[in-house]
């Protein structure tokens, strides 16, 4: 943890003054993970079934890992949620329209996904801002969803398929959450190409005359993202049984949000995929914690407890920007 | 979030621990509409009578992946029942079945679920599609008595979309009502304009300069029947061709007052609320076999194999329109 602190937060300051203060920017977080925790398990009856209660955010922490990647760079990716959403949906027409074999559908949703995020890249590597970018292409793709099959759900896969949906007794998401963590952190914490991000993230001219490739870090990572998109499509569809063409609006953002609850940099150079994990037990904690309080608290309704987790994040986001300037 | 966390740990302890009390967790489709704040209404209602332990919440926007988030936070606090009202039948059955199998009691109103997927254990049924059909006729013939006219003419039913199920059916009792009640009603082909309620409106304004002796026309889907009253108003038919249909207080209000519908019907939401919880805490005791029950306030309500049906359906006239916001 605290190797890859040092990593994320720069420049080492030798006052022993500064180096506690640090310290106690740093507790927000955890303290924040306590007392979600402490709302969750307060409330918890069934533990076990916590499993399926951590699925939805296990999605939204894969796709926040490799998000942190982006984040870092300096980039940003708003179509993440559409990219799931269709790739969904490409899986479940090819196989019901198109009648190929569920297996060659879940490849084909693979690479929809794949060239949805190297449509992204693209376009950042031609000069557009990822934000306008990735806000056209959220639209594009949300659109090519929701036309794919009509705007229907599609129902019915193969149970074999079905089958896939646990891998040992346990949700095959979190296997995917934990294949994609351990490749982001030797990705971009153990590996030249990682250091790339970094630099380009902290001052992308320099970047650029120190000879970082960057158009290949950005066309590399934004086509990893619509990957990660489309095995999560997959891997929902297995769970649910259905692809649904409005699914994962709004995932953007508590990708988003994860990633800067954890402490990384918004504006890029600075931040960490282990942190990522922290922003996101914080963020799926307070959420369920808060919708197992309201089953009390009658006046804790779903769009009272928006607005607790909207002052949340304006909490944190003040608390990061002061202890970067504390740096 | 200190006041949160306290109000927390002091529910906690204030709150009815005993596993005696029975838990429901009760979703409707969305959160903040007229109509599913009456059936929480009726719910509630339910709820103290009986003193159980009732948990109403939804979703912001319609949508299946909230109600499934919803649902397995709630099997994870240990609740005894789950009614859900599905948007999406299909997408949510794999839920609720996981639901069942971790021995809650899951049961679907106003919408059902996949019954063979889902394997919920009854759908509370708002809709008794016999009941609707044949008040839709029977309200037509007395407002046409009521004009002072005689019922022998041409009548009208402007549905929805040529497929949708549930009006095809009420269409079917309709028929059946009139066949067998009021012969002297001559059926006009009945229009599918979509829905669209613009398109519904022009098609309605067609038909009233085409059939002069057009006495009566039913909207009978929540689009159809305003569009029906407008072109109705419009065409200062007034008190010359009466209208009804199935429609919602809110958006009926300005027709009832101004005389263009006299009456109308649409079940009553806050029994259906009310009726959900009921039958939630007597599954709980047991099976409920096909018969005729009493549930607290509701009498003689009738259990089918998998279905209980909420009474006849309300109707709504100028005295009582006031007093319903959804």
């Amino acid at each position: 943890m605290s190797r890859l602190d040092r990593v994320g937060a720069g420049v080492e300051t030798a006052l022993p003054g500064k180096r506690s203060k640090r310290w106690l920017f740093g507790l927000l977080p955890w303290v924040l993970l306590a007392l979600a925790l402490l709302l969750v398990f307060s409330q918890v009856r069934r533990p076990a079934l916590l499993v399926d209660v951590w699925v939805p955010w296990i999605e939204v922490g894969t796709l926040a890992f490799v998000m942190t990647a982006i984040i870092l760079t300096g980039g940003i990716d708003l179509s993440v949620g559409s990219m799931v959403a269709l790739t969904g949906m490409v899986q479940a027409v090819l196989w019901q329209d198109w009648g190929w074999s569920i297996e060659a559908a879940a490849a084909g949703a693979l690479l929809a996904g794949a060239l949805a995020g190297g449509l992204n890249g693209l376009l950042v590597v031609a000069g557009l801002s990822p934000l306008v970018a990735t806000l056209a292409t959220m639209a594009l793709y949300r659109g090519l969803a929701i036309t794919v099959a009509g705007g229907e759900r599609i129902t019915g896969f193969p149970q074999s398929f079905l089958d896939m949906g646990r891998l040992l007794g346990v949700p095959s998401q979190f296997w995917l959450a934990g294949l994609i963590f351990l490749g982001m952190v030797l990705l971009v914490h153990h590996s030249r190409f990682g250091r790339w991000c970094f630099a380009m993230g902290d001052n992308r001219q320099a970047a650029r005359f120190a000879a970082v490739p960057v158009n290949k870090v950005e066309g590399v990572l934004y086509t990893i993202n619509g990957l990660v998109a489309a095995s999560v499509a997959v891997l929902g569809a297995m769970r649910h049984d259905a692809s649904i063409p409005d699914a994962h609006i709004g995932t953007e953002l508590q990708v988003i949000a994860c990633v800067v609850v954890g402490g990384t940099l918004i504006t890029g150079g600075r931040g960490t995929v282990l942190r990522s994990l922290l922003g996101l037990a914080v963020i799926s904690h307070l959420d369920v914690g808060l919708q197992f309080l309201s089953s009390r608290l009658v006046w804790l309704t779903a769009e009272s407890r928006l607005i607790a987790i909207g002052i949340l994040l304006i909490l944190v986001a003040v608390w990061n920007q002061r202890s970067q300037k504390e740096n | 979030m200190l006041v949160l966390l306290l109000a927390a740990l002091g529910f906690r302890c204030a709150g009815p621990e005993g596993d005696e009390t029975l838990r429901i967790a009760m979703i409707p489709k969305l959160v903040g509409i007229g109509y599913f704040e009456a059936t929480e209404q009726g719910a509630r209602e339910a709820a103290r009578e009986l003193d159980v332990e009732l948990v109403y919440d939804g979703p912001t926007d319609a949508r299946t992946e909230d109600q499934i988030k919803m649902i397995d936070g709630w099997m994870a606090q240990g609740f005894d029942v789950i009614a859900v009202a599905p948007n999406d039948p299909e997408a949510i059955s794999r839920t609720l079945r996981s639901a069942g199998e971790r021995g809650a009691l899951v049961l679907t109103w106003d919408t059902d679920a996949n019954p063979e997927l889902s394997r919920r254990s009854v759908f509370v049924n708002q809709a008794p599609n016999r009941a609707i059909g044949h008040t839709l006729v029977d309200i037509m013939a007395e407002g046409v008595q009521a004009q002072g006219a005689s019922l022998p003419g041409d009548y009208l039913i402007v549905s929805g979309t040529p497929t949708a199920s549930n009006q095809n059916t009420w269409m079917k009792y309709m028929r059946e009502r009139i066949r067998e009640k009021y012969p002297e009603m001559r059926l006009l082909q009945h229009l599918t304009p979509g829905e669209d309620q613009q398109k519904c409106q022009e098609q309605t304004a067609e038909a009233l300069s085409a059939h002069p002796h057009l006495k009566g026309i039913w909207g009978i889907t929540s689009v159809s029947f305003p569009a029906v009253a407008k072109a109705v108003r419009d065409a200062n038919k007034i008190g010359q061709v009466e209208v009804t249909g199935l429609g919602m207080p809110e958006e009926m209000r300005e027709y009832v007052k101004d005389g263009t519908v006299r009456e109308f019907c649409l079940w009553d939401p806050v029994d259906l609320g009310y009726l959900t919880i009921r039958v939630a805490h007597r599954l709980k005791r047991g099976p409920l076999p096909p018969g005729r029950y009493d549930f607290g306030r509701l009498k003689g309500v009738e259990v089918r194999d998998g279905e209980v049906l909420l009474g006849p359906p309300l109707i709504f006239d100028a005295g009582n329109i006031d007093n319903y916001n959804f």
